[in-house]
């Protein structure tokens, strides 16, 4: 099925000049620490928390998103933490181009590669490495600390690969996200 | 809207592949099924009144026979479903011109990694390591989640002697490390830990004094297990003799090629060649190296469970095969299985249509021959609710993947049970795919020779326009009159889409003639389409050859020429249109996306 126009109320979002559309209802903490790529949306009732970082030492980029990504109504993405060697401290997440975070998914991860498609109602959790081509259904709990591979399909509380991805994975996700990006226009 | 959203969760359209496989056991089926259904009747006689109908049904179809000869496969039926493919899975092979589906390509193996260190395990250690990663990953035995190795500062807790779980007899014992380990300033002892249901490695004592290298220790546990010995002892015990037999492999399939099935390839691949020869009798008697020792009283504890939870399950008992124990307390962490990377070949020419890079990360191919790329893509743009008995239009669109302009014919059977389906037209041309359109979204009418026309206009100016529902870069959309006659929760049907274009090869001289041949195989399927194509170099189905520029080759017999052919393919689709509704009473003419002149009563 073809994917339809979405029309937003035009005064609801910010445009870039790279082409970012960032819906002014969504909470962006820490917006100097916060890296997009271009061409990415950030819908309504997302929350990045690029405040949360690394204790110490003074800029420093907290969460980089890549161009033509898509962050759904709702969706967090929070750095990761841990405690190493007795100090609490934030790490700085990295997401690749041609991602969508699907709606109302919460996002811990350490890395996010590009062409990734994560559902709706997903935890990704703490310091995972999700890596190129990936899909994330709905639903799906991804443990901390898990490694996701290239072409695998992720299922089920906790997260289990349950099927791999065609080969031509990469061009399906590179055109659906360019596609959706087109689609999204302002309502007059 | 959100109705319509339900609804596009439903429909697809899949993409038949006509693999010899497939087909002929569809074909075969069917026939077998007839007769069953035949010699059914023949005994239950009329009394079956469901079979009857369904009968009646089957005949209706036979009657129509030219069309059903054009669709191999019954779009209802369940079976579809194992010969239809997402066009995303689909590969092309250039040199057969055929689409190849997973089932009808060859896969062989050319990297082992692990997935969760993305290490790659160099061939020759795959056996040994036995297809499990040998560094640091494990896998939870509760929940197959990973496991992380944690190190214990302080003193592990000491568990409560009720908490000790009976050790396992053979695996347990010789634990590399001693049972209740002390403390040391490093951070030993290390235990490994699940990060989803907090099973840690302490429960069945099972901790490290190192870091590094765990799955070696735990290997060594795993050599000891009865049922490795016991193979390892039968594959000594048939190598040898095997050896002194005749131990041509005359089977070249690959799942003998697996490592660690050697003992299997050997002893199956031989037997069929050795049947003859009385010598493969003189087998030893074999004697069990090792006795499995049976637990007493395991039914009788079992029928004293009240917690559920103290039972593994199944996948549980699965992912520890070695022994399958029902407590709870002797699974093992596993290590982590290995995933691989393989290259796909076409099964008929053996050329190669998937090659991934070797490297685990790598997600680039070098060769990568993919559907996509090849064939029109068809997506269904417009889709109002269905509604029994009421025609409706479906827009669909086809995307041309190519860069030369592609000429599509269209066969649909026009009535089944189910529903009626009319198309307006059913030759119509695409635009070759042009990068730069993808980004002009707006301005490209000029050199389209159907310039941009508004939504819905069926302008019939030009000779099969009519039924064009939009005609822009690479694509066109045209219209679908559809009328559901039953209400389902699925509507499908079958199209037959036949592409032609005109593509310009390079060939020697030598294969000339193969060439002449297959073009003029191919120009039967071709129509003289009399829609404007751009005629520029030669007329419908002959080709014009012109040397290449290379002087040097003219004395050469094998001189290298470019002929311009007509290429031709025909595919089966089945189109599924999601649910239909019955009649409601509530006027549907508010639903917008309807044509006003779409809504008639059959």
């Amino acid at each position: 099925m073809e994917p339809q126009i979405v029309y937003y109320p035009r005064p609801e979002y910010i445009e870039t000049d790279t082409g970012n559309k960032v819906s002014r209802k969504s909470v962006i903490c820490g917006s100097q620490n916060i890296i997009l790529g271009g061409k990415t949306i950030i819908q309504t009732d997302c929350v990045i928390r690029g405040d949360l970082r690394r204790t110490g030492v003074g800029h420093a980029v907290v969460v980089a998103i890549g161009r033509y990504c898509l962050l759904s109504r709702g969706s967090i993405i929070r750095p990761p933490y841990k405690t190493y060697k007795g100090m609490f401290s934030y790490y700085p997440m990295k997401i690749g181009d041609h991602v969508t975070i699907g709606e109302g998914s919460i996002v811990e991860a350490a890395t996010i590669g590009s062409f990734v498609h994560i559902g709706k109602n997903c935890v990704i959790g703490r310091f995972a490495i999700i890596k190129d081509c990936c899909r994330i259904e709905d639903n799906t709990v991804i443990p901390p600390n898990t490694v996701v591979p290239s072409f695998s399909i992720y299922e089920g509380s906790p997260g289990v690969c349950v099927d791999e991805l065609p080969e031509c994975v990469q061009d399906l996700y590179e055109s659906q996200t360019k596609d959706f990006y087109t689609k999204f226009q302002p309502s007059n | 809207m959100t109705a319509e959203a339900i609804n596009a969760a439903h429909t697809f359209v899949h993409y038949h592949c006509s693999c010899p496989d497939v087909n002929r056991s569809l074909s075969s089926l069917t026939l077998k099924e007839n007769e069953a259904k035949n010699n059914d009747k023949k005994i239950v006689g009329d009394r079956d009144d469901d079979n009857n109908t369904e009968l009646n049904k089957n005949r209706e179809y036979a009657n129509t026979t030219k069309e059903d000869a054009l669709f191999p496969l019954d779009a209802y039926s369940p079976r579809t479903v194992f010969s239809t493919f997402a066009l995303s899975k689909l590969y092309f092979c250039e040199d057969c011109h055929q689409i190849r589906c997973p089932r009808c390509v060859q896969e062989e193996i050319v990297c082992y990694y692990c997935p969760n260190c993305l290490f790659e395990v160099p061939t020759a250690s795959v056996k040994s390591e036995r297809n499990r990663c040998a560094r640091n990953c494990f896998q939870c035995p509760i929940c197959q989640n990973t496991l992380t190795v944690v190190a214990s500062t302080e003193p592990p807790p000491v568990t409560p002697a009720t908490a000790v779980p009976p050790r396992l007899l053979p695996n347990a014992a010789p634990a590399p490390s001693p049972p209740i380990p002390t403390p040391q300033p490093t951070g030993a002892p290390y235990f490994l830990l699940c990060g989803v249901c907090r099973w840690d490695s302490q429960e069945i004592n099972m901790t490290f004094e190192k870091a590094t290298g765990l799955a070696l220790q735990l290997q060594k546990t795993e050599d000891e297990k009865p049922d490795v010995k016991e193979f390892e002892h039968l594959k000594e015990h048939f190598e040898k003799h095997l050896r002194t037999n005749a131990p041509s492999t005359t089977l070249s399939s690959h799942l003998f090629l697996f490592p660690g099935l050697n003992g299997f390839s050997s002893r199956y691949g031989s037997s069929g060649s050795t049947q003859n020869q009385p010598k493969s009798d003189d087998v030893a008697p074999y004697e069990a190296a090792v006795k499995v020792i049976e637990e007493e009283g395991l039914i009788e504890e079992l029928k004293k469970l009240d917690n559920p939870n103290a039972v593994t399950t199944l996948t549980q008992r699965l992912d520890q095969l070695s022994d399958q124990p029902y407590k709870v307390e002797k699974l093992q962490p596993q290590r982590i299985h290995l995933r691989t990377k393989r290259v796909k070949r076409c099964r008929t020419c053996h050329h190669i249509l998937i090659k991934p890079e070797q490297k685990a990360q790598a997600i680039k191919f070098k060769i990568k021959l993919v559907a996509l790329n090849y064939i029109p893509k068809i997506t269904i743009a417009k889709l109002p609710k269905l509604t029994v008995n009421q025609k409706t239009h479906v827009i669909l669109k086809f995307s041309n993947p190519l860069d030369v302009e592609v000429d599509i014919k269209l066969t649909t059977k026009e009535k089944d049970a189910y529903g009626t389906i009319t198309m307006p037209t059913s030759e119509f041309a695409i635009s070759p795919y042009n990068e730069v359109w993808e980004y002009d979204d707006e301005d490209f009418g000029t050199d389209n020779r159907l310039p941009s026309r508004g939504r819905h206009s069926q302008a019939a100016s030009t000779h099969g326009t009519e039924g064009i529902f939009e005609k822009k870069g690479s694509y066109t959309s045209i219209i679908l009159e559809v009328t559901p006659l039953v209400e389902m929760d699925e509507f499908r049907f079958p199209l037959l889409v036949t592409y032609t274009y005109k593509a310009t090869i390079e060939i020697s001289t030598q294969d000339d003639a193969k060439l002449d041949k297959l073009s003029t195989n191919k120009s039967d399927d071709v129509d003289k389409t009399d829609t404007d194509i751009d005629t520029s170099t030669a007329t419908a189905e002959t080709s014009a050859i012109t040397p290449s520029t290379n002087a040097d080759t003219d004395n050469e017999p094998e001189a290298i020429l470019t002929k311009e052919i007509t290429k031709s393919l025909s595919f089966c689709t089945i189109i599924g249109l999601g649910a239909v509704a019955k009649v409601s009473s509530a006027p549907p003419t508010s639903s917008s996306s309807k044509t006003p002149t779409g809504i008639t009563a059959c």
